[in-house]
């Protein structure tokens, strides 16, 4: 079968170890032949076993003609160059290392030359050297075995599936079935091929979690379960999903996923865990996004590139300012690193955060020599990198009593950028204000004293400090120190009352000379190599007349990588919409097509489903990028609402369920376990929040006395819960938050014993276990039965069976006789127990 | 020499097989015979101990971390040229830096005197541990990045600072899984909520499991940290007991309708394994079991010592019950800038004699010779001053020693120049540092990898050397 044999292609599970194996082997078959045809086949099954290898490793970076890379006019990898040597003469003395300049440079010994320039070569890479200078220094006659066609290769890579032009897909609806939708066709077609029986379709109750849970993030409402389990219409699922997705709760679920992939967060984290105190802008910016359903190409462009667009108003200007924020999110070391290297590091950060967020590719790999797996040559690496290190990020700022390299920051409204730089200059100034204020205050007791001695000494030395009255010796006594007195309730005001911080947003900018980027060997950032044109991934871009000149010098490129990124006639837009796509898949069927989802290069996963995946990227390029379209395609459909009960049979073959014989049950994530958590308890807040860590310094973390951490107290929905780096609220942190490092598509499941320590003793789940249980107890109905059953009802949205009432019951009884019977509200504080229990229970855990 | 073996495998299999005292573990056997053999996370759990890679050295590591960076000239590297020129510019020229005026040279008010049979040499402001010469190998030539804090803890324990990499003692849990059924592999005592902070003991990529258990942190004495959630604050034992066994009858009605689920069976039996570690992690963290003669060796109860010294002993008793990897921190004290004399003399005596404690204690009990203890910080301090009369960050030279776990006692290993500034003999990179730690366990750092966004990861990235001439 064709499909099983692409999903057993060798380079899936290619580690590094494995990958450089397969190498050696290839080349000992090549070789083998060499060995029958040459009397020192010996010598060259040595050279190409471990010493080309080596050169592939280390050298051919810089030095080889398939790398179009001839530094010191060396070439490593044909015959004649390694025979002819460099400018520095000849590479080899055969049988005599210490003639070979080669051997000369890999012992590190000489400053002046000193190779590979990263690191010494280990021990025993250079024992294999020397023996082979002994040895003769024998070589192969051909030049590149076709099997070392390097796997950076732009040109070859373009056959790798994730770059090919999206496939027109017509699904084929069975001639005697012309029901479902094209995805059910779709997928169908591979569950018989595999002869997988389909499971039913989940009952309503079920969906209505379901859907709830993975739109809103919420629980289903007992009146909102009621309505749609009675609801006898034909469309009521699809008015449901209308419902949902046109409700603000759905941007607050779907704005989160966005924000995982943005690396979101309250703080810089790293060395120096400064507070991203503007942050939350960009996360509320991002939640009305996705409510509003912004066409995701321009949803792109705004966060690349929202500075530069056009717009109408202040306000549009603002919020397309503020969405640039993506690019400022990241971690960054602050303290005593090289401005150079910091300008290198914030490159590197956004070239890997883009190339995995739109293309699921490790750009960051090639950032020291090109990639060892994917087309990505270093040349395409600092080709984007001059489009970033062209942009603005950073800023000078005066902060904790220092002049500080820190993220920029950008005054919002009219006289924003006035109103930021008088806060600026307060701050900057304050110093020399305290000074003058201890002065004026000097002066003032001079007068007062009628010290015109000291008086006149403090204004000549402190001019700024006396009032120009109080220094009119024309003037009465009493107007001069009145005119003093003034002066130093003034400034004793300015420095007892700082300005409050101007409404601003972490912008990006162009710099006002975009320049394109030097390679750094090895990834030094001293060690500069040839400057590359700014520009985007050769193997991403079909060739264009002019494609050299694409990029104009006048600006850092930005705005043209937004647009070719979500260029969706181009195979640039149609990897984004496949990539995309397949996120969106991935949250709503717990598996994405291609389950490494931020892995689309060789050593990630191929789709399970190509036809499927082409033809989601190819609505969602056709519904004009609209991610709620998609999204309701995809709900739609019988798929979807398939029940995740087993069968022995299909999981017996498919027991990772790759085929989608049924639905995955999956574990709630933390802010849906909150926030559902809450609002069962009665007490989730559904306003908007803005900032959750206004109350921080701008250390977010401690370091000595400062003690001052994040809240968690706040009844608002999780999503606007304090995001610090180093810091995450403890909930996030033990049941899978994403890390707020990196960018992330997929969100660990882990199963740990925190987890279950957490949810047996944490106080806010036990508070909220009460509230439910005096909600119960509020209801009409009287017996304890009905009581728990309410209960049960509430939380799981669902049953409970008679059995599982009896359990409850008799635990309840049981909790009850072991309480004393003089406790208070003993009957509270049993039942309280029993819904505590059902938080924790798998039922509520999971969703299916 | 005498050389053990990882004689005993535990399996998480082995470990819910066995039947453990009190209600859940029988509760849980029962559960066991009537639906399904899986274990707590699939075939087997990720904390069951494995195999290292070659005959290890130690078993287990204890790291004592001083926060801040303790001065090596003035600790354990004495420098009479330093002293000599104190007051003079340190020119540049005489340690291969190019600025002409490096700042003024400060020499060390403090004594130095050879200690034990090595002849180590050690400042008299620890007295205690000098008793404990020739367990000492010290390393006088450590080398580092970062000149600020927070880079160079993030590269004392993780290797990184600029990206997000798994801290040592997770590799190590990873590579080495938990020899005890009820405790994590890695626990970290103390540790700094600032640079870094969580980072600093995190698992990045790897498994969550692997992340450092924390207790407390730098700022809080230790007599009042706890574990978070390791106990109830509203439900005695027996209730929350009643309380779990319901919920493991929810479960298993969840479980029999889903017919099976590795999800669902995980869940049921991690509850089982957190309400063991509930009684589990007090149980070790109570000092009061110790006699109170334990307690006088470490200097708990005396005023400066108390606080180091209960850390000490927890880090023993956790040595003891199995955990992999303890860091001990000291709080953000020793960055001396200024008034270096009066701090850091403070600073040793509350570690001095808990630190000797600790290796008398680990030597009676007959663990030290698998138990490795390391003493480092992020990095030394400049011989030249700082304010007068304190000294400024310095990674281009410090010194750590190690003790325990088969290391040449009394060895002095690599040298430092006239004034302490730079290594000049047998230099030993942090990532060298790494890769020793890891051989110390029997493990080969390029052979510890880890699998993530389609590459193989390391501790070590692509550096490290064994420095295997400190071990015996």
């Amino acid at each position: 079968m064709p499909l099983l044999s692409t999903l057993n292609n060798p380079m899936n599970t290619f580690a590094p170890a494995k990958w450089l194996l397969s190498l050696l082997l290839a080349v000992t078959v090549t070789n083998e032949s060499l060995a029958q045809v040459q009397p020192d086949g010996h010598g060259v099954a040595f050279f190409e076993t471990h010493i080309r290898p080596i050169f592939f490793q280390h050298c051919y970076t810089c030095h080889a003609d398939s790398q179009d890379k001839r530094e010191g006019g060396l070439v490593l990898d044909s015959k004649a160059g390694l025979e002819m040597g460099g400018h520095r003469g000849e590479f080899v003395v055969p049988h005599d290392a210490g003639a070979s300049l080669l051997w000369q440079a890999v012992q590190y010994h000489d400053a002046e030359l000193q190779m590979p320039p990263a690191a010494p070569l280990p021990p025993e890479s250079l024992h294999k050297l020397r023996q082979w200078i002994e040895l003769g220094a024998p070589l192969p006659n051909e030049t590149t075995p076709s099997s070392l066609t390097a796997p950076s290769d732009p040109e070859a890579g373009k056959s790798h599936w994730a770059f090919q032009p999206l496939s027109t897909v017509v699904p084929m609806h069975s001639e005697n079935d012309l029901s479902g939708s094209a995805i059910d066709v779709l997928v169908d077609t591979l569950r018989q091929q595999n002869q997988l029986a389909t499971a039913p379709l989940a009952d309503r109750a079920t969906l209505l979690r379901r859907l709830t849970l993975l739109l809103h993030g919420l629980m289903p409402t007992p009146s909102e379960l009621d309505h749609f389990v009675n609801d006898p219409a034909p469309d009521a699922y699809s008015r449901l999903v209308d419902r949902l997705l046109a409700s603000p709760r759905f941007g607050e679920r779907w704005g989160r996923h966005w924000l995982d992939l943005a690396r979101y967060a309250d703080s810089n984290g790293s060395d120096e865990n400064f507070l991203f105190r503007e942050a939350w802008r960009y996360r509320n910016w991002v939640l009305n996004a996705l409510n509003e359903d912004i066409p995701f190409d321009r949803f792109t462009k705004l966060q690349i590139a929202g500075d530069l667009l056009p717009h109408d108003t202040v306000e549009q200007r603002d919020q397309q300012r503020i969405a640039t924020g993506f690019l400022l999110l990241g971690p960054k070391v602050l303290l005593g690193n090289d401005p150079e290297n910091q300008k290198m590091e914030i490159a590197d950060e956004l070239i890997d955060t883009i190339g995995r967020v739109y293309h699921a590719q490790t750009l960051g790999c090639a950032r020291c020599h090109n990639h060892k797996f994917d087309p990505v040559p270093t040349r395409d690496y600092y080709a984007l990198a001059g489009i970033f290190t062209s942009t603005q990020v950073m800023e000078q700022r005066f902060m904790l009593n220092e002049q500080r390299v820190m993220e920029q920051l950008i005054g919002l409204g009219e006289n924003g950028i006035d109103q930021d730089d008088a806060y600026e200059k307060y701050w900057r100034e304050r110093n020399q204000l305290g000074i003058r204020k201890d002065k004026a205050r000097e002066a003032l007791d001079a007068l007062n004293k009628g010290d015109q001695e000291a008086f006149k000494k403090i204004a000549e030395a402190n001019v700024d400090a006396v009032a120009s009255e109080a220094n009119d010796t024309a003037r009465t006594l009493d107007e001069r120190k009145g005119a003093q007195q003034k002066l130093a309730d003034a400034l004793t005001k300015a420095w007892n009352e700082p300005p409050a911080i101007p409404q601003r947003a972490m912008v990006s900018l162009d710099r006002p000379q975009p320049s394109d980027e030097a390679i750094r060997i090895a990834g030094q950032f001293t060690q500069k190599g040839e400057t590359i044109p700014r520009g985007f991934l050769t193997v991403l871009t079909d060739a264009q007349p002019d494609n050299k000149s694409a990029l104009p010098t006048s600006g850092s490129g930005r705005l043209e990588l937004s647009q070719w990124l979500t260029a969706g006639n181009q195979r640039s837009g149609q990897t984004t919409a496949r990539v995309i796509s397949n996120r969106v898949w991935y949250h709503l069927m717990g598996r994405g097509l291609v389950r490494t989802v931020d892995n689309f290069g060789r050593t990630g996963e191929t789709p399970s489903n190509p036809p499927l995946l082409d033809y989601l990227a190819r609505r969602l390029i056709e519904k004009e990028w609209s991610l709620k379209e998609l999204i309701r395609e995809i709900v739609l459909s019988d798929t979807f609402r398939l029940s995740s009960e087993l069968d022995a049979g299909n999981y017996a073959v498919d027991p990772d369920n790759v085929f989608l014989w049924r639905y995955n049950r999956r574990k709630i994530d933390p802010e849906a376990f909150r926030d559902s958590t809450l609002q069962l308890a009665g007490q989730l807040d559904l306003n908007v929040y803005s900032s959750t860590v206004h109350y921080l310094g701008d250390q977010a973390t401690a370091v000595g006395p400062n003690t001052v951490r994040r809240r968690t107290d706040f009844p608002c929905r999780s999503v606007y819960l304090p995001v610090i780096r180093n810091d995450l609220p403890e909930i996030f942190e033990i049941l899978d938050f994403t890390d707020p490092q990196v960018a992330t598509g997929m969100r660990r499941q882990t199963i740990v014993p925190t987890q279950g320590l957490f949810l047996l003793n944490d106080n806010q789940v036990m508070d909220a276990a009460t509230q439910i249980a005096k909600r119960a107890c509020q209801q009409p109905e009287q017996s304890i039965e009905q009581k728990m059953s309410w209960a049960y009802k509430h939380i799981l949205g669902n049953g409970p069976s008679q059995e599982e009432n009896s359990t409850l019951v008799q635990a309840y009884q049981s909790l009850l006789n072991s309480l004393p019977a003089d406790k208070p509200d003993r009957e509270l504080h049993a039942l309280s127990i029993v819904v505590h229990a059902i938080l924790a229970s798998s039922r509520f855990q999971y969703y299916e | 020499m005498a050389c053990f073996q990882f004689d005993r495998i535990s399996t998480r299999r082995d470990m819910l097989r066995r039947s453990g005292a009190g209600f859940a573990s029988l509760a849980f056997s029962a559960m066991l015979g009537g639906t399904s053999q899986t274990t707590l996370f699939g075939s087997e759990s990720p904390l069951a101990a494995k195999q290292p890679h070659f005959t290890p050295r130690a078993k287990r590591i204890i790291f004592l971390f001083m926060w801040g960076g303790p001065s090596h000239v003035d600790l354990f590297d004495p420098k009479p040229v330093l002293n000599a020129h104190a007051g003079q510019p340190l020119n540049g020229n005489t340690v291969g830096h190019p600025s002409p005026n490096l700042g003024t040279l400060m020499g060390t008010p403090f004594r130095f005197r050879q200690h034990g049979d090595g002849g180590i040499w050690i400042s008299e402001l620890f007295p205690h541990l000098a008793k404990h010469a020739d367990r000492l190998c010290v390393v006088r030539s450590m080398h580092t990045e970062g000149t600020a804090h927070g880079e160079a803890l993030l590269r004392l324990h993780t290797g990184h600072s600029n990206l997000v990499r798994p801290s040592v003692g997770s590799w190590i849990s990873y590579g080495l899984g938990s020899e005890s059924d009820e405790l994590p592999a890695f626990v970290t005592i103390s540790p700094p909520r600032g640079h870094g902070g969580v980072q600093n003991y995190g698992s990045a990529f790897l498994p969550a499991i692997h992340q450092g258990t924390a207790i407390g942190s730098a700022e809080i004495p230790i007599s009042k940290a706890r574990v978070s959630h390791i106990g109830n604050s509203k439900l005695d034992a027996p209730t929350q007991s009643e309380q779990l066994k319901l919920i493991q009858a929810l479960n298993q009605s969840h479980l029999q309708s889903a017919k099976t689920d590795r999800g669902i069976e995980g869940l049921i039996a991690n509850y089982e394994l957190a309400f063991r570690m509930q009684s589990a992690i007090p149980a070790t963290m109570n000092l009061d079991s110790e006699t109170a003669e334990t307690h006088r060796l470490y200097g708990i109860n005396e005023d400066k010592t108390d606080n180091f010294g209960r850390q000490c002993l927890l880090a023993r008793k956790l040595a003891e019950s199995g955990v992999r990897y303890i860091q001990v921190s000291t709080d953000y004290t020793w960055d001396h800038h200024q008034k270096l004399r009066d701090g850091i003399v403070g600073e040793c005596k509350q570690v001095d004699k808990p630190i000797a404690g600790l290796l008398e204690d680990l030597a009676r009990r007959g663990l030290l010779e698998d138990t490795l203890v390391v003493w480092g910080s992020e990095f030394g301090r400049t011989p030249t001053a700082e304010n007068n009369d304190g000294r400024g960050h310095h990674p281009q030279a410090f010194t750590i020693w190690m003790a325990g776990g088969g290391v040449k006692g009394g060895l002095t290993y690599g040298a430092t120049d006239d004034f302490g500034y730079k290594p000049v003999e047998n230099g030993v990179h942090m990532h060298d540092l790494h890769a020793s730690l890891l051989y110390a366990l029997g493990m080969d750092h390029k052979r510890l990898t880890y699998r993530y966004a389609g590459r193989d990861f390391r501790l070590t990235d692509i550096y490290g050397n064994v420095v295997e001439a400190l071990w015996t």
